[in-house]
C-alpha cells in the first residue's frame, strides 16, 4: 500500500472550551482533486490552518508524505511542499503582481543574503530566473498583461487568481485553496475551474479546496469530505455526497 | 564578466567622487578656518543619511515599527570610542585604516544590540514594538549616564580623534544605500517587503519571518552603529545627550517623510530635515543674525495656516487638470508669501508686535516642527510614497526582462 | 560585567524608610495616573499615541503659574508690605484655569493637526503628533519666560505636615533619650548662667569651662540617642497639600468613571473605543466623541499639571512635559493602553516603582525603571496588566 500524500488521523483542535475540529480523518492521494465542504463555521478553514501550521493540533496526527507535520511552523511546512491561498485574500498589496509571485519562489533560493547585499552575479541570475518563472506562472493564470500593476489595484477575481499563482510558485506537492471562487461571477468561476484543472492535469499537483458553491465543487472535485460543527459527517465521491441524508440535513434549505 | 567591468568602474567612480569631495572640502577649510563648520555639516549630513537609510531598512522595508534608532547610534559611538581609547596607541595601522576598524567595531556592537531588540520584535507588533524600541534606547542611555568609566553625563573623550574623516562617512552612507538598494532588487529583498505587507501570508509562502526580522534589525542597527563610531572619532567627544529620544524621532521622521520603504526618499528627507535647522545659521548680515519681529511671526503664522488649509483643500478636492491644480497651488503659496509681507507691515504698526524681536537662529527648531506638520498634512504618504525616484521606476520598467543591467 | 554591576555595590535597604518611600510613590503616582488617563483615552478612540499630551501638561503648568502671578503671587508680590494670602479658593481658581486652558489646547490640537490626518496611516498621524510636540516645546521656548520657574511656595496654604508613627521605639530607649535631653538642657541653662553669651574662652571661669565640656558630651550622647530612636521607630511624614492632591486626583478619577460609565457621551466613547467603524455606522457622532475625549483627557492633564507644580513644587520649563509625558505614557501602556482603570493602576505602580528604585539607592536609574518594567510586562503580557491582546484571525 502506498502512503497517502496527506493524511489526517483524528486531528482535533480546541480553543478554550470550543472544539473547532473534532477527530477529523481523511487521506489525500497524489493527484487527487479533493473538496472540503460544509456550512459556515464547520471548521474548514481551521482544518487548513492545522495543515499549514498556523495552529498546532490539540491531539491527533497530520502526516505529510508519511511524516508528522502537526505543529511545525508555517514556513517549514511550505518548504516541505504544502502551500495555500487565503479565504480573505492576503496578497502583498503594494508589491507588483510579478513580485508577489516571486515571493512565492523565494523559498527555493540558493544564494545567501550577502550575495543579495552585494548584488553578486549569482543573486542577479537567481532574480532573473525567478522572474522568468513567475512570468510563466502568470501566463497560466492569465495575468501576464498586468504583471507590473500593483496587486492592490487588481480587480477581485484577478486577485484570487494571483493568489493561486503565488502559491504555485512555491512548487508545492499539495495546493490548498480556501474558497477560491468566493465572490466571483459565473464567467470568472468558469475560468477558475479551467485553471484548477490545468494545475492538476498539466502540473501534476494535488489540490485540496474549500468551497461554498456546491455546483463548482461537484463539477470539479473527485472526492469530497463534508464537515459540520467540526465533525466529519460524510466522505466520498460527489454523487454519494449529493444523496447523503446527513449532508442534506446540514445544508437544509440549500440546493445540493 | 560585463557585470564586473561595470561594477569595478562604478566603484572607482564612487571613490574618485568621494575623495574629490574630501579634498575640495579640505581645501575650503585650509583657505578659511571659519568654514570648518561646513565640513562638519557635510559629515553630519552623511551620518544622518546613513541613519535614515538604515532605519528605513527596519521600518520602511521590513515594516517593523522601531522608534529607538538613536540607541544603536549611541552603542556604536561608545563602542568605537572605547575601542579607540584602548587600542589606538598600540595598533600598527594608520589613522585612515583605523577608521575602518572603528566603524566595524561600532557596527558589531550595535549589531548585537540590534539582535537583542530584534528578538523582541518576534513577539510584539506595531505600537508595542515601537514602545519597546524607544524604551530600550532610554535604558541604554541612562545606563551609560551612570557609568563613570564611560564618562557619565560629562561624556567620553576620544584622545585620538580624526577630524578629516568625511570620506569615510560618505563611503559608509553610499555603502548603506547600495546594500539596501541591492537587497530590494533580489528575491531576498522581496521577502523583506513581503513581511512588511503581510506576515501570515509571507510565512505561508515559506518566508522565515523570524530570520527576516532579525536580519533587518541586525543590519539596520549595524549601519547606525558604524555611523555612531565615525561620529565619535570625528568629534572627539560623545555625551549621552547627543543620543536623546528626539534624535530617534528625527530619524524616524526622515524615513516617514521620505516615504516609508523608499530609499531615495529617505536620503532626500534626511538631507532636507537635517539642513532645515541649519539654514538660519546662514541668515547673517554684517556678523549679526537676522532679526524677526513679532509682527512678522504673527503674520507668517496666520498666512501659513490659511495657505496650508487652501493647499490641502486643492489637493483633496480639486479634480481638474493637473496643470491648473499645480498653478493653483503655486498661486496659493505665492499669495501666502505676499500676504505675509502685507500683513506683517500692517502688524508692524502695533508697537507691542514691532518691538519684540528674536534671532532667526532661535527659531530653527520651530521651523523644523512647522515643516514636519505642514508636510505631513499636505503629503501624508511621504515625499515618494513607497516608490523610488520617478526616472528610476521608468528605468525599471524598461529593464524588465533584460538580465544583468545596472549594477551598483 | 564588574563595571556594569558596580552601582549595585552601593545598594542600601533601610526598611525603616520604606513606608515613607511607598507613600511618596503612591502620591506622585496619582499625578502620573491623571496624565496617563489622557494618553489612554486618546489611544482608545483613535489608536494614536498623542505625543503632544506631555506638552499639554507643560502648558497646564504655565497656566497655573500665570494664574498665580495674576493673583499677586510673584516674587516681588511676596515681598510687598501686604503679601497676598492663599486659601482653597485660590487653588480652585488655579485648578479651573489650568484645566480650561488645557482642554482648549487639546481640542485645538485635535481639530487642526490630528483630524485632517484621520484617514491617513497611523504612522503619519504619529509624526504629526511628534511635530506638534516639538512645536509646542520650542515655540514655548520662544514665548514663555526664559528661565525655569517655580510657583511661589506660599500659594500652597497646606504646607504643614502630618506625621504618622507606624512603630514606636522601645520605651526604655525613649526614656533614656528623654533623660539625656533633660540633662543636656540643664547643662545649657547652667552654662548660660555662668557665662554671658558671646563671651571669649579666656574670660570664662574654670567651672564654666567644665560645664561647657560636659555640655558637648551630653549633646553628642543625646544626638546619638535621637538617631537610635528614629531608627527604631517607623513613621511617615506627609505634607497636607499632597494628601489634598491625592484626594483631588481620586475625585477626578471617580468623576471620569462616572462620565464614562453613566453618561451618553461615555457610552459613545466606549463604543468608539470598541470599534470605530461600527460606532460611526450606528450613528455615534465620532467627531464629537473625539473632541470630548481630548477635552477630558487634556483637562485631567491640566489638573495634574497644576497640582504637580503647586504641591510637589516641581520646576516649570518648556520641556517639563517631555519626561513626565513619557513616564505617564509608559504607565498607560503598563496598565494596558486604551484601558481606563489600567492607566490608574499603571500610574500608581510607576510612582511606587520609581520611589523603590530611589529607596535602594539607585536614584540615577530612576528614569530607566519605567522602561525596564515596561519591557518585562510587554514580553510576558503584551496587552498590559489589564488589557487584552487580540489574536489575529487568519
Amino acid at each position: 500500500m502506498t502512503t497517502p500524500l496527506l493524511s489526517l488521523d483524528e486531528a482535533t483542535i480546541k480553543f478554550g472550551g470550543l472544539t473547532a475540529v473534532n477527530k477529523v480523518s481523511f487521506d489525500i492521494e497524489r493527484g487527487d482533486l479533493f473538496g472540503l465542504i460544509g456550512p459556515n463555521g464547520a471548521g474548514k478553514t481551521t482544518c487548513f490552518n492545522l495543515i499549514t501550521g498556523v495552529y498546532k493540533p490539540t491531539s491527533g496526527k497530520i502526516l505529510f508524505k508519511g511524516s508528522e507535520i502537526g505543529g511545525t511552523p508555517p514556513n517549514r511546512i511550505a518548504e516541505k511542499g504544502i502551500c495555500r491561498t487565503f479565504q480573505n485574500i492576503r496578497l502583498f498589496p503594494s508589491l507588483s503582481v510579478v513580485e508577489n509571485v516571486m515571493v512565492g519562489a523565494f523559498l527555493r533560493h540558493k544564494t545567501n543574503i550577502f550575495s543579495a547585499f552585494l548584488y553578486l552575479p549569482g543573486a542577479i541570475r537567481e532574480t532573473e530566473q525567478f522572474r522568468a518563472q513567475a512570468m510563466a506562472l502568470l501566463e497560466v493564470v492569465d495575468l501576464a498583461d498586468v504583471a507590473l500593476a500593483r496587486a492592490a489595484d487588481l480587480p477581485y477575481g484577478k486577485q484570487r487568481r494571483l493568489e493561486i499563482a503565488r502559491a504555485m510558485a512555491t512548487q508545492p506537492d499539495l495546493l490548498l485553496l480556501d474558497e477560491p471562487a468566493a465572490g466571483m461571477n459565473p464567467q470568472e468561476k468558469e475560468e477558475l475551474h479551467l485553471v484548477v484543472r490545468r494545475i492538476r492535469d498539466e502540473f501534476q499537483k494535488t489540490v485540496l479546496l474549500i468551497e461554498h458553491d456546491m455546483r463548482f465543487v461537484m463539477g470539479l472535485c473527485e472526492k469530497i469530505v463534508v464537515l459540520d460543527h467540526g465533525e466529519e459527517i460524510a466522505a466520498g465521491p460527489p454523487e454519494a455526497i449529493r444523496n447523503d441524508p446527513k449532508v442534506i440535513e446540514a445544508y437544509l434549505g440549500e440546493a445540493v | 564578466m560585463k557585470i564586473w567591468v561595470v561594477r569595478i568602474l562604478s566603484i572607482i567612480g564612487t571613490l574618485v567622487a568621494v575623495f574629490g569631495f574630501e579634498f575640495f572640502m579640505r581645501g575650503l577649510v585650509a583657505q578659511d578656518q571659519s568654514l570648518d563648520y561646513i565640513y562638519r555639516l557635510a559629515v553630519l549630513a552623511g551620518l544622518f543619511v546613513t541613519l535614515a537609510v538604515s532605519l528605513n531598512l527596519i521600518n520602511g522595508i521590513t515594516g517593523q515599527f522601531s522608534i529607538g534608532h538613536a540607541s544603536f547610534y549611541m552603542v556604536g559611538a561608545y563602542a568605537g570610542a572605547t575601542l579607540t581609547n584602548s587600542l589606538y596607541k598600540i595598533q600598527p595601522l594608520g589613522p585612515e585604516t583605523w577608521l575602518f576598524v572603528v566603524a566595524l567595531g561600532g557596527a558589531v556592537a550595535a549589531g548585537i544590540a540590534g539582535l537583542i531588540v530584534g528578538l523582541h520584535s518576534l513577539r510584539l507588533k506595531g505600537d508595542y514594538l515601537a514602545i519597546v524600541t524607544l524604551g530600550f534606547g532610554e535604558i541604554i542611555r541612562i545606563i551609560v549616564f551612570n557609568q563613570p568609566f564611560l564618562g557619565g553625563s560629562f561624556g567620553l573623550n576620544i584622545a585620538d580623534k580624526n577630524d578629516k574623516s568625511l570620506w569615510a562617512v560618505l563611503l559608509l552612507a553610499i555603502l548603506c544605500i547600495a546594500v539596501c538598494r541591492n537587497l530590494c532588487q533580489t528575491p531576498h529583498g522581496l521577502a523583506f517587503l513581503a513581511v512588511r505587507e503581510d506576515e501570515v501570508a509571507s510565512s505561508a509562502m515559506g518566508v522565515n519571518v523570524t530570520r527576516v526580522k532579525v536580519t533587518a534589525f541586525i543590519v539596520g542597527s549595524a549601519f547606525a552603529g558604524a555611523a555612531g563610531a565615525l561620529l565619535g572619532v570625528y568629534d572627539g567627544l560623545i555625551t549621552p545627550d547627543t543620543f536623546r529620544m528626539d534624535v530617534s524621532f528625527l530619524i524616524l521622521t526622515m524615513v516617514v517623510l521620505g516615504g516609508t520603504g523608499s530609499i531615495t526618499g529617505s536620503v532626500i528627507a534626511a538631507l532636507l530635515l537635517f539642513s532645515i535647522p541649519e539654514w538660519p545659521r546662514f541668515m547673517v548680515e554684517g556678523g549679526k543674525p537676522w532679526q524677526v519681529t513679532g509682527a512678522t511671526l504673527l503674520a507668517g503664522a496666520i498666512c501659513l495656516i490659511v495657505s496650508v488649509y487652501l493647499v490641502k483643500r486643492t489637493i483633496d478636492e480639486y479634480h481638474g487638470p493637473q496643470r491648473t491644480k499645480t498653478l493653483r497651488i503655486v498661486g496659493i503659496v505665492g499669495g501666502g508669501i505676499i500676504g505675509t509681507v502685507l500683513l506683517g507691515t500692517v502688524f508692524g504698526l502695533i508697537p507691542v508686535l514691532a518691538n519684540r524681536t528674536w534671532d532667526v537662529g532661535a527659531l530653527r527648531m520651530v521651523f523644523l516642527a512647522v515643516t514636519l506638520i505642514v508636510l505631513m498634512l499636505i503629503r501624508p504618504q511621504g515625499i515618494f510614497g513607497h516608490e523610488e525616484f520617478g526616472w528610476q521606476k521608468a528605468m525599471k520598467a524598461l529593464r524588465f526582462g533584460k538580465p544583468g543591467a545596472n549594477p551598483t | 560585567m564588574d563595571v556594569l554591576l558596580s552601582p549595585l555595590a552601593g545598594l542600601q535597604m533601610d526598611f525603616g524608610a520604606l513606608p515613607q518611600q511607598l507613600v511618596n510613590g503612591i502620591l506622585i503616582g496619582s499625578i502620573y495616573a491623571l496624565i496617563a488617563l489622557g494618553y489612554t483615552m486618546v489611544y482608545g478612540v483613535l489608536r494614536l499615541i498623542n505625543f503632544a499630551h506631555g506638552e499639554v501638561f507643560m502648558i497646564g503648568c504655565y497656566a497655573a503659574l500665570f494664574t498665580s502671578w495674576a493673583m499677586g503671587f510673584t516674587a516681588t508680590g511676596m515681598q510687598a508690605a501686604k503679601p497676598p494670602t492663599s486659601n482653597i479658593v485660590t487653588l480652585l481658581i488655579m485648578l479651573f484655569v489650568s484645566m480650561a486652558v488645557c482642554s482648549l489646547v487639546g481640542v485645538t490640537i485635535e481639530r487642526f493637526a490630528y483630524r485632517p490626518m484621520r484617514n491617513q496611516s497611523r504612522i503619519a498621524s504619529l509624526i504629526t503628533a511628534i511635530g506638534v510636540s516639538l512645536l509646542l516645546q520650542f515655540g514655548g521656548q520662544l514665548f514663555l519666560p526664559p528661565l525655569q520657574q517655580n510657583i511661589q511656595a506660599e500659594v500652597n496654604p497646606f504646607r504643614d505636615t502630618i506625621s504618622l508613627t507606624l512603630r514606636q521605639a522601645p520605651a526604655s530607649l525613649k526614656q533614656e533619650f528623654k533623660t539625656a535631653s533633660l540633662a543636656q538642657k540643664a547643662a545649657e541653662e547652667r552654662l548660660a548662667e555662668l557665662a554671658p553669651p558671646g563671651a571669649l574662652t579666656s574670660e570664662l571661669s574654670p567651672e564654666a569651662l567644665e560645664v561647657r565640656e560636659r555640655l558637648s558630651e551630653l549633646t553628642i550622647k543625646s544626638n546619638s540617642l535621637r538617631a537610635q530612636v528614629n531608627d527604631a521607630s517607623v513613621f511617615v511624614v506627609i505634607q497636607k497639600g499632597k494628601l489634598i492632591m491625592f484626594a483631588a486626583a481620586l475625585v477626578l478619577m471617580i468623576i471620569l468613571r462616572h462620565i464614562v460609565l453613566k453618561t451618553a457621551t461615555g457610552r459613545a466613547m466606549r463604543a468608539v473605543n470598541h470599534d470605530f467603524q461600527s460606532a460611526s455606522l450606528m450613528g455615534v457622532n465620532v467627531n464629537r466623541v473625539i473632541t470630548y475625549t481630548f477635552m477630558i483627557g487634556s483637562a485631567l492633564a491640566g489638573a495634574g499639571a497644576m497640582m504637580n507644580s503647586t504641591f510637589e513644587g516641581t520646576a516649570i520649563t518648556p520641556f517639563a512635559g517631555v519626561a513626565l509625558g513619557v513616564k505617564a505614557f509608559v504607565a498607560a501602556v503598563l496598565g494596558g493602553i486604551g484601558n481606563i482603570p489600567g492607566a490608574v493602576l499603571g500610574g500608581i505602580l510607576m510612582g511606587v516603582a520609581e520611589s523603590l528604585v530611589v529607596w535602594v539607592g539607585l536614584s540615577g536609574y530612576k528614569d530607566a525603571i519605567a522602561f525596564v518594567i515596561l519591557i518585562v510586562i510587554l514580553l510576558f503580557r503584551p496587552g498590559g496588566l489589564l488589557g487584552s491582546s487580540a489574536v489575529e484571525k487568519v
